[in-house]
């Protein structure tokens, strides 16, 4: 090969192999698209009574999480979610709802122990002492075994968790959280919704915090 | 040596997979928690702890391995030397058993798949053959 040639060859080889890696790693950090529908905005960020609401139930803004107590991700987000309630609880109401993931077989029975902990007025514990222990239970066959054990050490009435355990009430009501989840296109979790649009997942605390104060203003 | 359609087979099945394998490695460290998807697959298998050999994403191995056949390939479109074509042919066969581990895992242990590791063994394998009829037609060519 000739000497021009074999230069236009390795710079052009160069050219490419750097470029591509450049749009590789800007495909790979693109944030997803979002759909925002204003009708769906307002019934997505409708807060009904029954809901698992923490901070200042009159806020101005409200946060929405789709979770799944099973799902590493969501138990990776609780601590920061926990610090975005404790700095901005006046300011932010943040709900919690159900998106219990088919393969994630324990997932929905750490839903139903956490709403009826919520019916002992203990949701928000059960909800803390879930993830904060989620390798203890996430692939154990008794599941309901050890949420029984978690209701014991928050002191709950453990004759009334377990009659709730079974009620239908508390599988409707996850049900109905999932297919809202559904209705608002929610295919993975954590999904957040802030004051009903979808955003992309926060990297870490402070870009959330940002989401939270540029709303805020 | 290879013909100059086969080498031009494997400097592209080497950059398709150079493509995407920096694609996951850009995933792997870009700081995104990933999240658990309804469809599951690639959460599970990138999140998984077979994801990193000591500490170093498998997809960024995946990069080195993929950029050093591509750039092997294309040297021998330049210089067509039959000695490198026999180094790239047995250097390929690490792809191959990379890749065979890999599908081991999502197979047997993670049980499931990410169609951008799948692909990935795909081009590892596609390539590891043309080297395997290289390496082995060579004695009865020259016979």
């Amino acid at each position: 090969m000739k000497k021009t040639n074999r230069i236009i060859l390795w710079s052009s080889i160069a050219v490419l192999v750097i470029g591509s890696a450049f749009a590789m790693a800007k495909l790979a950090n693109k944030p997803q698209a979002v759909e925002n529908g204003s009708n769906l905005a307002l019934t997505i960020n409708a807060i009904s009574d029954t809901e698992n609401v923490k901070g200042n139930k009159e806020a101005k803004i409200t946060l929405i999480e789709y979770s799944d107590f099973q799902c590493p991700a969501c138990a990776a987000y609780y601590p920061l979610l926990k610090q975005i309630s404790a700095e901005f609880g006046n300011d932010v109401r943040f709900a919690y709802r159900h998106f219990p993931l088919p393969q994630h077989k324990n997932a929905k029975i750490a839903g139903i122990a956490a709403e009826a902990a919520g019916k002992q007025g203990k949701f928000w514990e059960m909800h803390d002492m879930i993830f904060e222990n989620q390798r203890d239970w996430a692939e154990e066959k008794d599941a309901a075994a050890i949420f029984a054990n978690y209701a014991a050490d928050l002191g709950l009435d453990l004759t009334k968790f377990s009659n709730d355990i079974s009620s239908q009430e508390i599988k409707d009501k996850i049900d109905s959280d999932y297919k809202s989840g559904l209705k608002a296109k929610v295919n993975s979790t954590p999904s957040f919704f802030l004051n009903g649009k979808k955003i992309n997942n926060p990297r870490n605390y402070d870009e959330m915090k940002a989401l939270i104060q540029a709303e805020l203003q | 040596m290879f013909s100059k359609k086969t080498t031009i087979a494997i400097a592209v099945l080497s950059f398709l997979g150079l493509l995407d394998s920096s694609y996951l490695a850009a995933k792997h460290y870009s700081g995104e928690i990933p999240p658990c998807a309804i469809l599951q697959g690639c959460d599970i298998v990138t999140t998984s702890q077979y994801a990193e050999v000591g500490g170093v994403s498998v997809a960024l191995l995946g990069v080195i391995y993929y950029l050093i056949v591509f750039i092997s390939s294309i040297a021998l479109l330049d210089s067509r030397k039959d000695s490198l074509a026999k180094l790239l042919s047995r250097f390929v066969i690490i792809g191959f058993l990379a890749s065979l581990w890999l599908i081991f895992l999502q197979v047997f242990i993670i049980k499931a798949f990410c169609l951008y590791c799948l692909f990935s063994a795909f081009t590892s394998v596609s390539i590891f053959v043309i080297g395997m009829f290289f390496l082995l037609k060579k004695p009865l060519a020259s016979a």
